[in-house]
């Protein structure tokens, strides 16, 4: 064991909440859990160096940090500071039908049913979602009342000063017929550790719209998750943006707990000099007549590294569904790599599923004919690399936020360099 | 449909009898006074036997593997006995008249006759029967055209010099726990030298049988091409139906020099165990390959038998422009559980490979694909395609496809596809519509499935393939 995780395990041996079975569960797991190395499955492309020579620390001084600016983008706030919730940030009036509570807060029924939901859809195996387990600061609930639409979405965001270690958790249930939209975010300002996990239970009919940005770089350390649960004819449509940081790892599991659910997920991730980032995506289709659609792209330049591992799995019991995987890659130099795992794990018979994996770099003659009609070989690349993703950025939702990452990936674009 | 299709599937394991052969066993157990005994019985020279302890010192080190999809109770190798030979094997036949007419009788059982006159022209044989070598065909013929085709034991005393040299260079000592074990106590296999600019004149072939109870097998084979030379290879395997589990644990090296080829085929055929699982082989076998400069090695397989298959025939393309390429075919049906795939790993410029998989899980079986395809940051121009296809038979079986894909190197291309489906009911009404009964359409559709790696098959093996999945290969054979 590390000792980063020994000192983790002894600073939650000391918190006593209202989650206290919770963390006393994930303490016991965790006491019984191989600190990974190559050899491990899930960490084998992902070494957790950074982890254990991260010098960030909990900051119990209250900071003033606020949520950058999204032009046209009215969201109702949920902020963290260095892990704290910042109630003097959420947005006042909230719409009819609508909760946002700290979970220590809530009243003695609804705490207890929380409680019962706390850590019920991450699963289990993950080290560092046991680490949130135990040692989270604060957790907030979020709930939609029965065929409720929230028109505005919900921005969580998460905020670090610099060499801050912050765990937050966030739980949203949206319950039958309901709409919402979420935002996760997390802004980092160098030599900072989070664990960001957020676990939605989507209810009958309800429809969850969801976006996550992973674009903090530099030193720092992120590890997060985003975990779904589809009830009977729920559905999702996700999007995920991530760029490399020393270690950025991101973990989303899609269940299919009913019938006819549909999830969507694309994700692109744009690596630059010696960043790492791992997305690890699961799907369980446990019931039948579920539908899942996952869009992969990824382009890795200079020393960078990319992770991906895209599993699907079909229960004995999930009869015609329909799942398809495709997953791309661009590399852009020499010292760059991929590491990608598109996996099948299928134990009914009347499903239809595929999955694809391509790994080259951008078409030397596209290269060439841009240059030939006048374009500079720079600006020609952050063309090409651009068609490669922005398929997936006209398929975001949301306009104001399409528009906002528009500019921030081409600058990223810009600064990759063809080598 | 699906009880037609399961007759269709059905089959009786025809190799599953006990030939009556006085044999001379070693006691279960394993510890370094066995190995020396094994290397005694061979009259190996002393180097194999440092060898051997040092891969057995090694072995005892080891974790057993156990991140493969595969479910099996823990194996006791206190209780395999690790030698049996036929008593008649110890005064060395010279001729196949001196040979156990029971031996001889059981290879022809098997349809694999080893008098010359009988066999198919054009195919040298070397069987194998439990822990040595019965007898090895057309040396003479081979011997002309200067390739060697022996037993490896007796290569190790004739020619040792090319053994030293080649012997765990592509499959080290303790690349993995079974290598390793296999290293420490191998018996027999088969060792093939085909010299420079030679194309070898006949397809060899070796073929193994397990008998005795007990035992567990542990062949050896290594197969040098050397520059600008041909050989095709073609492996079989059988053993009889018992209710216990046997081990199966080989290791399989390839050498090709520069511009030479390699053709490796198995049908692997070994006791699946009956339907509720009991008895079987555990196949856990290492295959590997190095390819020199413009090299090409070619692994095909068809894997119908044992109980248990961990099996990864795999392809070192080291030097530019070399190609390496893998056709499978894993049939599981029972409760049969297969982890197989290949590795390519490129580090050569120009370097190609092709991967097609065909999985058909049916039953209460799983099948899964386990594949690695990895551009080192020198494959410049490098290409691989692979394609993992899984049909599903039944509701209570399962397909599963594990690839990694690892580049490290821009100019070079991966792409892998990979579908899972079933045989539809429409395929199945449109061939009835035909006029054809269910079981042939179930043949037909799993055989044109099947039909890109059968193709690759010589022949003879294409034909013995064909019946292993009870299919008529009619006008499908290329």
């Amino acid at each position: 064991m590390s000792e980063w995780l020994e000192s983790a395990i002894t600073r939650a041996r000391g918190i006593n909440d209202w989650l206290a079975p919770k963390r006393a569960h994930a303490l016991e797991l965790l006491s019984t859990t191989k600190w990974p190395t190559r050899k491990t499955e899930a960490w084998r492309y992902t070494p957790l160096r950074s982890v254990e020579r991260s010098t960030a620390k909990v900051i119990k001084d209250v900071v003033a940090l606020s949520p950058v600016d999204i032009a046209g983008l009215s969201a109702i706030e949920l902020v963290f500071v260095n892990g704290k919730f910042d109630a003097s940030q959420l947005t006042k009036i909230l719409p009819e039908g609508l909760s946002i509570s700290l979970g220590q807060t809530l009243e003695n029924a609804q705490q207890a049913q929380a409680l019962n939901a706390f850590s019920t859809i991450k699963p289990e195996r993950h080290l560092f979602g046991l680490v949130n387990d135990a040692l989270a600061q604060d957790v907030v609930v979020v709930s939609v009342a029965e065929g409720v639409e929230i028109a505005q979405p919900i921005r969580i965001s998460s905020l670090l000063s610099h060499g801050a270690e912050s765990h937050t958790r966030v739980q949203v249930s949206l319950a039958a017929g309901s709409r919402l939209a979420v935002i996760e975010d997390v802004q980092a300002s160098g030599d900072s550790l989070n664990t960001a996990f957020v676990e939605y239970d989507v209810a009958s009919n309800a429809y969850l719209e969801h976006y996550r940005f992973a674009l903090q770089t530099g030193t720092n350390v992120a590890i997060g998750g985003s975990h779904f649960n589809l009830h009977d004819h729920a559905k999702m449509h996700s999007t995920i943006v991530g760029f490399g940081s020393d270690l950025s790892r991101l973990d989303t599991d899609i269940i299919h707990a009913g019938q006819f659910a549909d999830a969507k997920l694309n994700a692109m991730y744009l690596l630059d000099g010696k960043e790492l980032f791992d997305l690890h995506a699961t799907v369980e289709h446990a019931m039948p007549n579920g539908t899942t659609e996952e869009n992969v792209r990824c382009i890795v330049a200079d020393r960078a590294r990319a992770v991906f591992n895209g599993r699907i799995h079909i229960h004995r019991d999930a009869q015609k569904t329909l799942a398809e995987l495709n997953n791309r890659n661009l590399l852009m130099s020499n010292t760059a790599e991929i590491n990608t795992k598109p996996e099948l794990e299928i134990y009914a018979d009347d499903v239809k599923c595929a999955h694809g994996a391509t790994v080259a770099q951008i078409d030397k003659q596209a290269l060439y004919y841009l240059q030939t009609r006048g374009v500079s070989r720079s600006k020609a690349q952050v063309m090409l690399n651009f068609g490669f993703i922005n398929e997936l950025i006209d398929l975001m939702p949301n306009a104001a936020l399409a528009e906002w990452i528009r500019p921030i990936i081409r600058e990223r674009f810009s600064q990759m360099e063809v080598k | 449909m699906t009880e037609q299709i399961d007759k269709a599937l059905a089959r009786e394991y025809e190799a599953g009898f006990v030939s009556d052969v006085e044999s001379e066993t070693f006691e279960p157990g394993l510890d370094e006074s066995v190995i020396q005994r094994i290397s005694e019985m061979k009259g190996e020279p002393e180097w194999m036997l440092e060898w051997r302890l040092s891969a057995f010192r090694e072995w005892l080190e080891m974790e057993e593997p156990d991140w493969a999809l595969v479910d099996y109770p823990k194996i006791d190798f206190q209780a395999i006995s690790y030698y049996s030979a036929p008593k008649s094997m110890k005064d060395k036949p010279k001729s196949l008249d001196e040979v156990d007419p029971e031996l001889l009788r059981t290879y022809e059982k098997l349809g694999i006759p080893l008098i010359e006159q009988q066999m198919l022209a054009g195919i040298a044989v070397d069987a194998v029967f439990d822990s040595v070598s019965v007898v090895t065909t057309f040396r003479d013929k081979l011997e002309e055209a200067g390739v060697i085709f022996c037993p490896i034991s007796e290569a190790i005393k004739k020619h040792p010099e090319l053994v030293k040299k080649y012997l765990g260079s592509v499959v080290a000592k303790k690349d993995n726990y079974y290598a390793a074990l296999n290293c420490a106590v191998f018996t027999d296999g088969s060792f093939v030298y085909i010299p420079k600019g030679t194309r070898c004149p006949m397809e060899l072939s070796t073929y193994f049988r397990i008998n005795e109870q007990n035992t567990g097998q542990f062949e050896r084979t290594l197969i040098i091409a050397d520059e600008g030379s041909h050989v095709s290879y073609l492996e079989g395997c059988t053993a009889p139906q018992r209710d216990e589990n046997q081990l199966h644990a080989a290791v399989v090296e390839l050498v090709a020099m520069d511009n030479a080829e390699i053709k490796y085929s198995t049908v692997q055929n070994w006791y699946p165990g009956d339907e509720n699982g009991k008895g079987g082989i555990y196949n856990f076998v290492t295959k590997r390959g190095i390819c020199h400069t413009s090299a090409k090695i070619s692994w095909t397989q068809v894997e119908t038998g044992s109980a248990v298959t961990w099996k990864y025939p795999s392809c070192i393309l080291k030097g530019d422009n070399s190609v390496g390429e893998f056709y499978s075919v894993a049939l599981t049906r029972g409760r049969q559980q297969a982890d197989t795939g290949t590795k390519m790993i490129h580090i050569g410029k120009n370097t190609k490979s092709t991967i097609i998989a065909k999985g058909i899980s049916a039953g209460k079986s799983n099948g899964s694909y386990r594949g690695l395809v990895r551009m080192n940051p020198g494959a410049d121009g490098a290409r691989n395609f692979t394609q993992c296809d899984s049909l599903l038979i039944g509701d209570q079986c399962g397909a599963h496809t594990f690839p990694y894909v690892e580049s490290r190197n821009p100019s070079a291309i991966i792409e892998h596809e990979a579908t899972t489906s079933k045989v539809s009911d429409e395929q199945m009404f449109l061939c009835r519509q035909r006029g054809l009964d269910p079981e042939k359409a179930v043949s037909m559709i799993v055989n044109g499935f099947c039909k890109e790696v059968f193709k690759e098959l010589p022949m003879e093996f294409a034909v013995e393939a064909g019946k292993l999945l009870e299919i008529s290969l009619e006008g499908s054979v290329g």
